[in-house]
């Protein structure tokens, strides 16, 4: 075997997988009226009737409404469940574990259809509220996870200088324990925004008109309409879930070099 | 500390989940109809079936492709494998509906294929937008960076020593790849597999947007049962066969592994 043969094929295989994303962006600014390319002309007439359409504006600020509502929802439930699990030892450790990671467990279609047959009875469906119920709830394991992880890497003998030096638990807690989690915690929390902003399954089910998400009008406008302004759309969705990510690495290499 | 967690998550999703498993058993009536339904009709088993079979073969599809580029990532240690890992990353925070939305710019009439065939003088290219293969290249592509996460975080454990050791006792490079490296790659392979496999059979948007409803996988014909019949005691069934397989496989992968490691 040619010894360049892994590293031909890891770079044709990075190219498989970032050329259909790279060629949505050159379509944003296409003229065509629909899915062509290469594009016939260039202009940013779908950006701009991106920027005037209300629904697309109203899909993009329910989506941030949501992933902010659920992401708070998230870090409430899960970073004192993370705790719990790495600092204490008590009975049902293992089945509580599982239980936090059901959601990743269950099928998303699964899951959505459950929500959708519950909150059809609540009337919950096409609501904020059930939106960012369902979405943190979908979130708790990534978080637990990354949380848990970072937990795991903490030495206790900061605190335990701490309480030695005179400081109580809240004081130890939030001058010791917390800035070095910090990191961790910003991760988790990005992880739980971008997950419900990027979440579709669920959302097509139960956000009915009133709570739809970027995501859900995609879907849909994907099938009903071909709209060019869906290449506009997952341009900016793009660039969006790109500063996210290079946030997340900032976060984590100024923790690296902190320690 | 744990409480809040454990009570939000049996009241807000093992309520839901269970509410369904119910509906399965009593929507239109009290039977199991639904079940029965589902397994004796021919078109029904031929779905489930075919769920089975793509989601086999993008499964193997993602380990063709992703286990060149997870080995490349973790046997170097320079810029090349962070540009390859910022590659995967971004792919994989990139949304299914965004990449599948790629796919039928790509795929389409007026797309870069159409315009290859003219190019090259082919005429017309075939139909391959809404066929099961466009919607089985479509998963593969998207389910392609798990795959390679999966590989990648065991893959970067092995110790580098191990394969010069090998090298130094007169294994050649293609040798000692196969007699170290690829073994100790194995846990990657198995989690892998599991994690494109079990989220393949439940795959929701790609089937829906770029495969065919003559050949439909399991959360295609849960979105017709909903959507255009309204029938939820029927789709509800269909979901708990489907979380029932999942289970299963999870199940038995938790026996010879431990599901921690899945995610890890």
């Amino acid at each position: 075997m040619p010894r360049h043969f892994p590293l031909v094929m890891a770079v044709i295989v990075a190219i498989f997988l970032l050329a259909p994303i790279a060629i949505i962006v050159p379509m944003s600014f296409s003229t065509a009226i629909s899915f062509e390319f290469p594009p016939p002309g260039y202009w940013l007439g779908y950006y701009a009737r991106y920027f005037h359409s209300a629904a697309w504006l109203n899909a993009t600020a329910n989506s941030f409404a949501i992933a902010f509502g659920s992401m708070n929802l998230t870090m409430l439930v899960a970073v004192p469940a993370a705790f719990g699990y790495v600092r204490y030892r008590f009975r049902g450790k293992s089945a509580m574990n599982l239980i936090v990671m059901l959601p990743l467990i269950v099928p998303g279609v699964v899951s959505a259809l459950g929500y959708y047959g519950l909150f059809a009875r609540m009337h919950l469906v096409g609501t904020h509220f059930g939106m960012i119920v369902a979405h943190s709830v979908l979130s708790i394991p990534v978080v637990f996870l990354v949380i848990a992880a970072s937990l795991k890497g903490f030495d206790r003998n900061l605190e335990r200088a701490a309480y030695s030096a005179g400081a109580g638990p809240l004081r130890t807690f939030l001058w010791v324990t917390l800035p070095v989690l910090r990191p961790g915690i910003l991760v988790g929390a990005l992880f739980a925004f971008l997950h419900s902003f990027n979440e579709a399954v669920v959302a097509i089910f139960i956000a009915g008109r009133d709570a739809v998400t970027l995501p859900k009008k995609m879907f849909e406008s994907i099938r009903l309409e071909s709209d060019p302004v869906l290449a506009v759309v997952s341009t900016l969705l793009t660039g969006a879930m790109l500063a996210g990510v290079l946030v997340s690495v900032f976060i984590r290499q100024r923790a690296a070099r902190a320690t | 500390m744990v409480a809040p967690a454990i009570l939000y998550l049996l009241a807000l999703f093992v309520v839901p989940v269970g509410h369904m498993l119910v509906l399965s058993v009593t929507e239109p009536a009290v039977s199991l109809a639904n079940y029965r339904r589902l397994f004796t009709v021919p078109l029904y088993t031929h779905v489930m079936l075919n769920t089975f079979a793509v989601s086999f073969v993008v499964t193997l599809a993602c380990l063709a492709l992703g286990y060149p580029l997870a080995y490349v990532m973790a046997r170097r240690n320079d810029w090349v494998a962070a540009v390859l890992l910022a590659a995967v990353g971004l792919s994989f925070w990139t949304g299914f509906i965004v990449r599948t939305y790629a796919w039928l710019v790509i795929l389409g009439q007026k797309g870069p294929l159409s315009a290859f065939y003219a190019f090259a003088g082919l005429g017309r290219p075939p139909q391959i937008l809404f066929t099961t293969f466009s919607s089985t290249l479509g998963m593969v592509h998207i389910l392609l960076p798990y795959m390679v996460l999966a590989l990648y975080a065991v893959m970067r454990k092995i110790e580098p020593s191990y394969l010069r050791a090998a090298e130094s006792l007169g294994a050649r490079p293609f040798a000692a790849f196969r007699h170290v490296f690829l073994p100790l790659s194995l846990p990657g392979v198995v989690n892998g597999c599991v994690l494109v496999f079990t989220i393949c059979l439940g795959f929701y948007i790609t089937p829906i947007l770029l495969g065919t409803p003559r050949n439909m996988m399991i959360s295609q014909l849960i979105n017709q049962q909903i959507e255009d019949l309204l029938a939820w005691g029927f789709a509800s069934a269909i979901a708990t066969v489907l979380l029932a397989i999942t289970l299963v496989l999870l199940a038995i992968y938790n026996r010879f592994a431990g599901l921690d490691r899945l995610w890890g």
